[in-house]
């Protein structure tokens, strides 16, 4: 098949009709799931499961973490797959909710004292940004963000890090990263509606 | 607790999805969520703004036994002690509604049809005996045909034939487990502001007579499907247990 790859364009509609249709998938699968039907599980494993793994290594950096992190919002997804309402929001969103739930609190409670010093270098908010979809919203309305205010969303998201750990690494009072989140936040509200 | 402001209420969302929290402002949180509408809806819209996060997020290859080990964990069998009450109702009916669900089944329902006729027309030619068991079906063949597909394992597991003379008939084409209490129910969607109707009941898989007595003329695109529910049949009349073998009616050419 011959595929122009330099249309961009085209490109990032697949990847958007992509979205809508896992989206639908993930979420006729956590309906059945909730009827116990254990083959939805895995339907959402094969799916879900190697990006699953990549938000958790963000927070965790360790695959070995990672993996336990996605193990246990496997737990919860089929434990909790009835407390998904499909007219409340998107499946992808509540899968995705479980597992940076799980590997936060891996990321606080066992992971806390070495994580943060461990691998600051693998840490650049600039990149994280860069692999956002051009045509994305939030990288949109990030980059209106200036920074360093705007790598605190980055930084606590998709790393994980706390107001602690944030002061830490951008070395400003606590009392200032608090109030750099909160104004990040409300931007990026007003910026996304 | 004291009422928060939208504004606060909208701030807890945000520092709750982005992980934020203290830990026990966070376990408040979590409780909050189960019951809170508004809170709720706030957190839906937070972690909607963030989601692309996540969807770029790079994707690394776990070891092969992470499955094994999550087949471990959840290895409880949910699905027979789940009680089959009013939840499980309003979650068929959910999944009934669904129109994207139902668009794409019907697709998949149309191709199986398909490539039921195409066997069916190959097998002519390559076996004389099949052949006369052909001509022997096609002397009482069916108006319609639904050809019943795992959804999961896209394994074909029965076929629904809907005659003229209104009988409508279910052949298992694959032994289907039934667990201790349990039995196969069969439904169909007619209508779905209507939604589906119980139209056989089975203990094991085996050729079975539909009733639709009560129902209209059985019509092209009508779903079929088989659920497993507890010994009698389901007890809302709507189905609540798993979905084994679904597909849509397609006419006989």
């Amino acid at each position: 098949m011959n595929m122009t790859r330099d249309n961009g364009l085209d490109d990032r509609t697949d990847v958007a009709l992509l979205t809508i249709e896992r989206e639908a998938q993930m979420s006729a699968a956590l309906v059945r799931c909730a009827a116990g039907d254990r083959r939805a599980l895995q339907m959402i494993y094969d799916s879900e499961a190697p990006r699953m793994i990549g938000v958790a290594r963000r927070i965790l950096f360790r695959q070995d973490l990672a993996e336990e992190a996605v193990h246990d919002a496997f737990v919860r997804i089929w434990n909790g797959a009835r407390s998904f309402d499909p007219a409340r929001g998107t499946a992808l969103g509540w899968l995705y909710a479980v597992v940076r739930n799980r590997a936060l609190s891996i990321h606080r409670n066992e992971h806390r004292y070495d994580s943060a010093d461990q691998h600051p270098e693998e840490i650049v908010p600039e990149d994280t940004m860069a692999r956002l979809p051009e045509t994305s919203a939030l990288r949109k309305c990030l980059e209106q963000i200036e920074r360093p205010r705007r790598d605190v969303v980055v930084l606590a998201y998709v790393y994980g890090m706390s107001h602690g750990e944030l002061a830490g690494r951008l070395k400003v009072p606590l009392g200032t990263v608090k109030s750099w989140a909160r104004r990040s936040l409300i931007s990026l509200q007003e910026c996304m509606g | 607790m004291t009422e928060l402001s939208d504004r606060e209420t909208d701030a807890l969302a945000a520092d709750y999805v982005m992980g934020l929290l203290e830990p026990a402002d966070d376990a408040a949180a979590e409780q909050r969520l189960l019951s809170d509408d508004v809170f709720q809806r706030a957190v839906n819209g937070w972690r909607k703004r963030l989601a692309d996060f996540d969807i770029s997020a790079p994707p690394t290859t776990p070891t092969a036994q992470l499955w094994q080990r999550i087949a471990q964990s959840t290895k409880t069998d949910r699905a027979a002690v789940v009680p089959a009450g009013m939840r499980g109702a309003t979650r068929g009916a959910t999944l009934w509604h669904n129109l994207r669900f139902w668009r794409v089944t019907g697709l998949i329902g149309t191709a199986a049809a398909l490539i039921f006729a195409f066997l069916a027309i190959g097998s002519i030619t390559t076996s004389k005996h099949l052949r006369r068991d052909l001509v022997a079906l096609a002397q009482r063949k069916p108006v319609y045909v639904a050809v019943l597909v795992s959804d999961a394992t896209r394994e074909v597991g029965a076929v629904v034939n809907a005659f003229a003379n209104g009988r409508v008939e279910l052949i298992p084409l694959k032994t289907i487990d039934v667990p201790q209490g349990r039995t196969l129910q069969v439904w169909t969607l007619w209508d779905r502001t209507v939604g589906p109707k119980p139209v056989g009941l089975t203990g094991q898989s085996r050729a079975i007579d539909l009733n639709l007595d009560e129902l209209p003329e059985t019509a092209a695109n009508q779903l079929f499907e088989i659920t497993l529910e507890p010994e009698g049949g389901s007890p809302t009349g709507r189905p609540t247990g798993p979905i084994l073998f679904k597909g849509n009616t397609a006419k006989v050419l």
